[in-house]
């Protein structure tokens, strides 16, 4: 593509033409339910010469993952993508590149955990890998998801960096979903994003070493350990200076949260990902009820930008953290982080709920969100607030009843 | 409470000795706790165990880096800086060292115990280097405060567990027994607690990913580790009779036998672990085996 | 009858050069150390080994290597796909981005038998499948042996291993067979596969001399006597690793063009029982009374597999 252009696309495609603008050389990729359009886009453009270099087809997640961080050792621009159970099959994996210290995007499409197995988003997939040190970005729109793949290069590669950079998309809500996504022209996206050079030591004949081997005494473990978390916190910074840097040659700019009519706000929902969206439009019109309502979106995930979280929380008296995950036995899973954020801010807000909706794709609707303010109005809100209604579970009677039909006829 | 560190090579077991003096230690109405380290490193190379004996409660866990007793199994480990076996040692502790020589120097430094235990263990058990009850037997009777039936039953216990066949068990017993007489018990100085002072803690700076990750630029760095001090046994050619074959060359899992410009084989002792494979393969027995025996450095 | 398929003939025609440094963490008298130190004297120094977890996790132990070329240790499950992204990732540099054919590596594996039968299975298929060009070696001393010797895929029936011990109740200990990897590998059709054994150097290095000229999967299984787990004295390892050719219970051969030739031929087997009473995995075979059944059983099985090429 040569010059900018507006086109319609899903968020999977979004996803494939940002690995395709960054001109990635190497995707090794498996498929999964909802993300497989990305790589089957990919296959197909790496099989007709649009794209230089090499698609794989793997045999699992795990063995995706492995390919991918090996690759990225030996020095080419690695992209791709999984979702869901993969993302969990892949997982040691995940934690044994992000060790080797290789930049590569992956995409994950948000995929509701078995059991039970379902097809529709919720987040308990890419918040499983919260911990294992990629630096992760969610997005809302379908611009986004092809806007972070560029800055994503940009940062894992930083040599500051140096981490797997993950992004992530809600399955179905964006996957699936079409919106105009502005692509920019080769020659912009080249001055911003070189084709890649590694400025770290990858394999080949001349330069012989040992990576990744075992260490034994807990201080080398803890020294390498500490190195990850110092690339991580670095990541923050690097963020910011590539988001300038977007601006400036793209126009579009990205803070580590998004702020949505939040100043004045006396209730504020936190969220992430593309039921942000849902959030905004119920801030229109709990606003237009004469509620101060605002939103934070979540975009940098990690590392988590407290600061920027916390300055932004900090005096606006109600929060609703909406989590699209649980941790059974313990609630939503970004909330205590959101809490942890605001413990040492003097105007913190008095009361912080943790709300968990949008289970395996469980819609959200206006009614929700009001909801969700009426319980921040109660002197004893409990907590958490599951979005579960009386009309959800007569519904699930119902199933109950024909699953049981022979126990009710006897 | 009385700590007890044991230094051997793994397959001597030095984890078990750990373990039959904790249950004699358990039978004998104390508190007890064993533990064996497990590092990376195999059969024949240094490895630690612990036991800590105690009448009050045991809030300790871990290595113990302040032993009051030294259990050596293997005197070879004396001048091994990798496995150190004198680290944390003060005028209080006690050293044993498995060793015919109570070795002299040594002994101006330290109290100082010393018996033949690889004899020993040859007389009863037919083995010569399988610590586990002789160095326990050892432990136990320093002590001094565990009774000779409660250690012939920490034996037997231990020991059955893993399997042992009865003939093998009454030359354990029989063992211990006989090193029971031998050995008198010692007076033992408790430690006195040092005053608690706080440490300067640091973050580091980020360093580039060739040093923030685990990356080896230096290829066959590896010789640099020294694993001769493994050896039990030291495999020595005998060149009057050596035919130059190489089979020992061919054979030696660790490469450490080199062709010297003449064609004749080399073994490199930095590196010998001591296996004696190229001893037992040579076509005419041309290589001896000589046991090794470690003077302090 | 030794039906040699390579250039060498004697020990001393073997490569001087030593590829891999001593000072290694791993068991003294470890065949699969042996084997491995014969297979990399034929590959030169420019390859990578990708490693899975295993014994072998302790060849190189930060900040040491004992290798000239490159190694990167990945899972259990992982080091045949990390080897297809290095392949991957040379192949699009050579043809892409002007990387010299001179700095291009020999990709190998390197894993246990636990991970080549068990937990990497799958990704090793799955590359012969994809046609990846590398070597994979796998040392095979028949259990979970740095974990401290459990079962796995390549565990002999009637051994005894920690997670299969023989009692009253389960005499022989491992009851099930040895995954036959060979066979397996062999319905895949990799465009060269062998089995060598560490007391056959001469046989070893030939094959890896072949091996090394060839493109596509080579696959090697090679038996490691492990002192440690089969409990026998480190010096006996290649008394051991020979009367496992010798009784015919390893066969020691190849598969090339659609054929498999047997490389070497014991000439009159040893009764499998020589093999066996030197090992305290079998002890329970002899000790406190003999298992004839058992043993005979054995005996059976090596009869059949022989019988087949006689």
């Amino acid at each position: 593509m040569k010059t900018p252009k507006k086109i319609m696309l899903t968020g999977n495609k979004a996803a494939a033409w940002g690995a395709r603008m960054a001109r990635v050389e190497y995707v090794p990729a498996f498929p999964i339910t909802p993300q497989t359009e990305i790589v089957e886009t990919l296959a197909k453009w790496f099989a007709d010469g649009t794209m230089q270099g090499k698609f794989t087809n793997m045999d699992s997640e795990h063995s995706m993952f492995m390919a991918a961080g090996s690759a990225g050792a030996t020095g080419v621009r690695v992209f791709t993508a999984s979702s869901s159970q993969g993302i969990l099959h892949g997982l040691e994996s995940l934690y044994t590149v992000t060790g080797w210290r290789v930049p590569m995007v992956i995409v994950n499409v948000s995929r509701a955990l078995a059991t039970p197995i379902t097809l529709e988003p919720d987040h308990n997939d890419v918040m499983s890998t919260r911990d294992c040190g990629l630096i992760q970005l969610h997005a809302e729109t379908c611009q986004e998801v092809f806007d972070f793949i560029l800055m994503g290069y940009k940062i894992a590669e930083d040599p500051e960096v140096c981490l797997p950079l993950l992004v992530n998309l809600d399955g179905f809500y964006l996957s699936f979903t079409r919106e105009p996504v502005l692509i920019p022209g080769e020659d912009e996206v080249r001055n911003f994003l070189p084709l890649y050079t590694a400025t770290q030591p990858v394999f080949q004949a001349s330069q012989p070493m040992a990576r990744a081997s075992a260490v034994f005494g807990g201080v080398t473990y803890t020294s390498f350990k500490l190195q990850q978390e110092l690339a991580s916190r670095n990541a923050e910074k690097i963020f910011a200076k590539t988001a300038h840097d977007f601006k400036d040659r793209f126009g579009r700019y990205y803070g580590p949260v998004e702020t949505f009519h939040l100043d004045d706000a006396e209730y504020v929902f936190v969220m992430s990902n593309s039921f942000a969206t849902k959030g905004k439009s119920a801030v229109i019109k709990l606003r237009q009820q004469g509620i101060k309502a605002g939103l934070l979106k979540l975009r940098l995930f990690r590392p988590f930008p407290s600061e920027a979280i916390a300055s932004v929380l900090a005096g606006h008296a109600k929060v609703a953290v909406i989590d699209q995950n649980l941790a059974p036995g313990m609630g939503g899973i970004t909330y205590p982080e959101i809490v942890t954020a605001l413990y040492d801010k003097k105007n913190r807000p008095e009361k912080i709920l943790s709300v968990i909706g949008g289970l395996g794709g469980k819609d959200m609707d206006d009614q929700d969100f009001r909801t969700i303010i009426e319980t921040l109005d109660k002197s004893n809100m409990g907590k958490p607030l599951f979005l579960y209604d009386e009309e959800d579970a007569k519904n699930f009677d119902r199933l109950l009843k024909i699953a049981k039909l022979k126990e009710v006829s006897s | 409470m009385w700590r007890i560190r044991l230094h051997g090579r793994g397959g001597q077991g030095i984890k078990t000795a750990s373990q039959i003096l904790g249950s004699a230690g358990f039978y004998s109405g104390f508190q007890a706790q064993d533990f064996p380290l497990y590092g990376a490193e195999r059969r024949g190379a240094p490895v630690m165990a612990f036991t800590r004996i105690s009448e009050k409660v045991i809030l300790e866990r871990g290595p113990i880096i302040s032993p009051d007793i030294i259990l050596i199994g293997d005197e070879t480990l004396l001048n091994d800086s990798q496995s150190a076996p004198l680290c944390g040692a003060d005028p209080t502790t006690l050293i044993f060292v498995n060793s015919p020589h109570p070795p002299e120097k040594l002994a101006q430094k330290f109290s100082l115990v010393t018996a033949d235990l690889t004899d020993l263990c040859h007389k009863h058990l037919n083995k010569r280097t399988i610590y586990s009850s002789a160095l326990s037997a050892v432990g136990a009777r320093l002590l001094g405060t565990i009774e000779l039936a409660d250690l012939l039953q920490a034996v037997e216990d231990e020991l059955t567990q893993q399997g042992i066949v009865t003939q093998a068990l009454q030359g354990n017993l029989e063992l211990v027994r006989e090193i029971y007489t031998k050995i008198e018990p010692a007076i033992l100085t408790p430690k006195v607690e040092k005053t608690l002072i706080t440490k300067p803690m640091v973050l580091p700076d980020y360093r580039p990913v060739v040093d923030g990750a685990p990356i080896i630029l230096e290829p066959g760095n590896m010789a640099l580790r020294k694993t001769g001090n493994w050896r039990v046994e030291r495999p020595e050619i005998d060149y009057t009779h050596c035919n130059d074959c190489l089979i020992c060359y061919a054979r030696c899992p660790d490469g450490v036998i080199a062709v010297n410009p003449e064609g004749r084989p080399a073994i490199d002792y930095d590196h010998c672990k001591g296996c004696l494979i190229c001893a037992q393969e040579c076509p005419g027995h041309f290589i001896n085996t000589v046991r090794e025996t470690g003077l302090f450095p | 009858m030794k039906v040699l398929t390579g250039a060498y003939r004697k020990i001393k025609d073997l490569h001087p050069h030593e590829a891999i440094a001593p000072g290694t963490g791993l068991c003294a008298g470890c065949g699969g150390l042996e084997g491995l130190r014969m297979a990399l004297k034929e590959l030169g120094d420019d390859y990578i080994i990708c490693n899975a977890a295993g014994c072998f996790t302790l060849l190189s132990v930060y900040p040491f290597t004992p290798l000239k070329g490159s190694w990167l240790y990945t899972t259990m499950g992982g080091p045949t796909p990390a080897a297809q992204g290095v392949r991957d990732a040379l192949d699009i540099r050579m043809r892409h981005r002007g990387l010299e054919e001179k700095e291009n590596l020999n990709v190998i594996v390197v894993a246990g038998d636990g991970s080549s039968n068990d937990i990497g299975f799958g990704a090793t298929s799955a590359a012969i499948h994809r046609g990846l060009d590398f070597i994979y070696f796998c040392y095979d001393n028949e259990a979970y042996g740095n974990t401290g010797f459990q079962l796995s895929a390549a565990s002999p029936y009637a051994s005894a291993t920690q997670t299969t011990p023989s009692t009253d109740v389960h005499e022989a200990g491992t009851e099930i067979n040895k995954k036959d990897l060979f066979e397996i590998w062999k319905a895949q059709k990799p465009v060269y596969l062998a089995t060598v054994s560490p007391r056959e150097p001469i046989d070893l290095s030939n094959k890896f001399a072949k091996a090394s000229h060839l493109k596509g999967p080579r696959m090697f299984i090679c038996m490691s006597p492990c002192p440690t787990g089969w409990g026998f004295e480190p010096k006996e390892a290649q008394l051991i690793a020979k009367l496992a050719v010798d009784t015919g219970i390893f066969p020691v051969k190849e598969y090339y063009e659609g054929e498999v030739v047997h490389t070497v031929r014991p000439r009159k087997r040893l009764p499998v029982e020589k093999f066996l009473e030197r090992q305290k995995r079998f002890r329970h075979l002899f000790k406190p009374h003999r298992q004839d059944v058992v043993i005979k059983h054995i005996q059976q099985r090596v009869d059949e597999y022989w019988g087949q090429y006689e």
